[in-house]
């Protein structure tokens, strides 16, 4: 069994990737909806630029986040003069994890979207919903489970994010350190062992989250449209 | 069948002035519809969607005006465009555009302006109390079709734009239907645009026809008018149809016939109709089912034989087109024939022909 120790390692994890999906919910939702029905100049480089993360190896972003938030620059110095410091510290390893994760979730949500019939919003507009009526009312309840598959996805990411998170939170015990973070320096200090209760962890949260997205997926490729 | 109806003046005129760029055509419709009850009829591709969509507000690029009933809807010279929510447009587009996430009563009363006793009448006029609970995929298309009829009069509209409501049922279905478009025409005081092919349905129900043709206005006006001129009821699949209103006079049950009056003193032959005598009918006679003589066919079984006087000869496609002024009547017949029966029988303008039709050419629209 973990020890003491170990699940406030796991309660920290869970904690992060929670609060950073929270976050990232109504942007991804927004961002994916407006690469689904926007069409016009810049569209290519909006969803080049989302993607980029998926691609990039995660150290290269984390060093691009620490670049952006250190204070020597501009982002940085702004946060730092009003108190805000987010390298080395529990922020940094939720930016790290929400622009890991933010491209899973945009991904899903912007293919969910562009699933609905625009002309079905058409009519829910004749019938007098506003453009932001006809979302909550019709696109939204026809995207759901793109949108949550998409969620149950940036959430698995956010729980096993390293990379960019050990180069810009920096791996410090009790302060920054998170399962995948644990994982790695307990096989660098020998002690296989307790690694490998926290794999045992991961492999539960893993299990259950894409067990998750599996189960909606299905459900949603047996919907038709009438 | 409700005919009289359809003329009964309406307080609500629409009136159309608009431009919309389309990708093959400009769609430039000038005019003003004063009939509860208008088909827009015209080849597939004449813009009839686009104009219900413009309608809607479903078309940002449209330009022009369009009022309904006095209410200004578009007026892009004085900027005003209101959005479809604003427009109290009750729109039914082909395939009922149900939402699948609702259930049919879900999708009857989605409408913001759906007040309870509005679909409550809604459901009661399109009978649809025994399928509230469904959801859209279990219902068959005519059952679709009355759930986005009601979801469109439930939401209180000014006019109702229905495009082809019952183009996608099959013959059984369309006939199931139609009673309850015409209790909509007839028990709610809303105009009607209906995007229709059908000939028979247009004169069923409307009191109006907008013919477009490639985005232009082809012809405006009384059904019977347009539809029997030559060149506009001229689909591949009817051909041309010389269509006449009359009078039941009389039935003969012995000689299994129906005599009715169309008119112009002439009196046609059809097959017993179960409609009472003093009823007013349309008929529809084929121009390849009339046969011509240059005499006076003594002998044939044909029940119907009139004098007529050829007006026109015209060459359409492979087959010749005469135009034949008959008794008193207001306009000429059409008949169709080969370019080798023209010339062997040497027809031509002014030739005085007499015209045969049996009484089972004679359709009953």
């Amino acid at each position: 069994m973990p020890t003491r120790e170990e699940w406030g390692i796991v309660l920290f994890t869970i904690r992060i990737a929670t609060l950073a999906t929270l976050l990232l919910l109504p942007i991804g939702v927004g961002v994916g909806f407006a690469l689904a029905r926007y069409r016009g100049p810049g569209k290519g480089v909006v969803e080049t630029l989302v993607s980029l993360p998926l691609v990039l190896p995660p150290t290269a972003v984390g060093i691009v986040l620490l670049q952006i938030l250190s204070r020597r620059n501009t982002l940085g110095a702004w946060l730092a003069a009003r108190g805000i410091d987010v390298v080395f510290t529990w922020k940094a390893v939720l930016v790290a994890t929400m622009v890991m994760a933010f491209p899973l979730l945009v991904r899903s949500a912007r293919t969910a979207f562009e699933e609905v019939d625009p002309r079905l919003v058409g009519i829910a507009r004749t019938l007098g919903c506003g453009p932001l009526g006809a979302f909550f009312r019709v696109t939204l309840p026809l995207a759901w489970r793109g949108v949550l598959a998409g969620t149950v996805l940036a959430f698995s990411r956010a729980l096993g994010e390293f990379g960019a998170t050990v180069m810009v939170a920096g791996n410090i015990p009790g302060k920054t350190q998170t399962l995948a973070l644990a994982i790695f320096h307990d096989t660098q200090t020998g002690h296989e062992d307790r690694a490998m209760v926290l794999v045992a962890v991961t492999v539960t949260l893993a299990f259950a989250a894409l067990w998750t997205t599996e189960w909606v997926s299905r459900r949603r490729t047996r919907r038709s449209i009438a | 069948m409700g005919v009289a109806a359809a003329d009964a003046p309406v307080d609500r005129v629409i009136e159309l002035a608009v431009d919309v760029p389309l990708a093959a055509f400009v769609l430039r419709v000038n005019g003003t519809l004063s009939s509860a009850f208008t088909a827009i009829m015209g080849p597939s591709g004449s813009g009839k969607t686009s104009l219900l969509e413009t309608l809607a507000g479903l078309r940002p690029n449209a330009r022009g005006r369009i009022a309904v009933d006095g209410a200004v809807l578009l007026d892009t010279s004085r900027r005003v465009r209101l959005p479809p929510e604003r427009r109290r447009v009750g729109y039914v587009p082909q395939d009922a555009g149900l939402f699948p996430h609702l259930t049919a009563g879900g999708n009857v009363a989605f409408g913001a302006r759906a007040r309870r006793e509005r679909v409550e009448t809604a459901i009661e006029i399109l009978g649809l109390r025994a399928l509230l609970g469904r959801s859209p995929v279990s219902l068959s298309g005519g059952e679709r079709q009355r759930v986005a009829l009601a979801r469109a009069l439930a939401s209180d509209p000014r006019v109702l734009l229905l495009d082809e409501p019952l183009a996608a049922l099959d013959v059984g279905l369309r006939e199931r239907v139609l009673p309850y478009l015409m209790r909509v025409r007839d028990e709610w005081n809303v105009p009607i645009l209906y995007v229709t092919h059908n000939v028979g349905e247009a004169l069923a129900l409307a009191g109006e026809v907008l013919l477009l043709r490639e985005g232009q206005v082809d012809a405006l006006g009384a059904p019977l008018d347009l539809l029997s001129t030559e060149g506009l009821v001229r689909d591949a699949e009817r051909g041309l149809e010389n269509l006449l209103r009359g009078r039941v006079a009389a039935h003969d049950d012995a000689g299994g016939v129906t005599r009715v009056d169309v008119g112009g003193g002439l009196t046609i032959s059809i097959p017993l109709v179960a409609r009472a005598v003093g009823n007013i009918v349309t008929l529809a006679i084929r121009a390849e089912d009339i046969v011509v003589a240059t005499e006076h066919p003594a002998a044939l079984s044909a029940r119907n034989v009139f004098e007529a006087r050829i007006e026109s000869v015209e060459r359409t496609g492979v087959d010749v087109t005469l135009r034949c002024a008959v008794g008193r009547g207001p306009r000429p017949w059409l008949v169709r024939l080969t370019p080798a029966a023209v010339r062997a029988m040497e027809l031509r303008v002014g030739t005085p022909v007499w015209l045969a039709i049996k009484s089972h050419s004679v359709h009953v629209v």
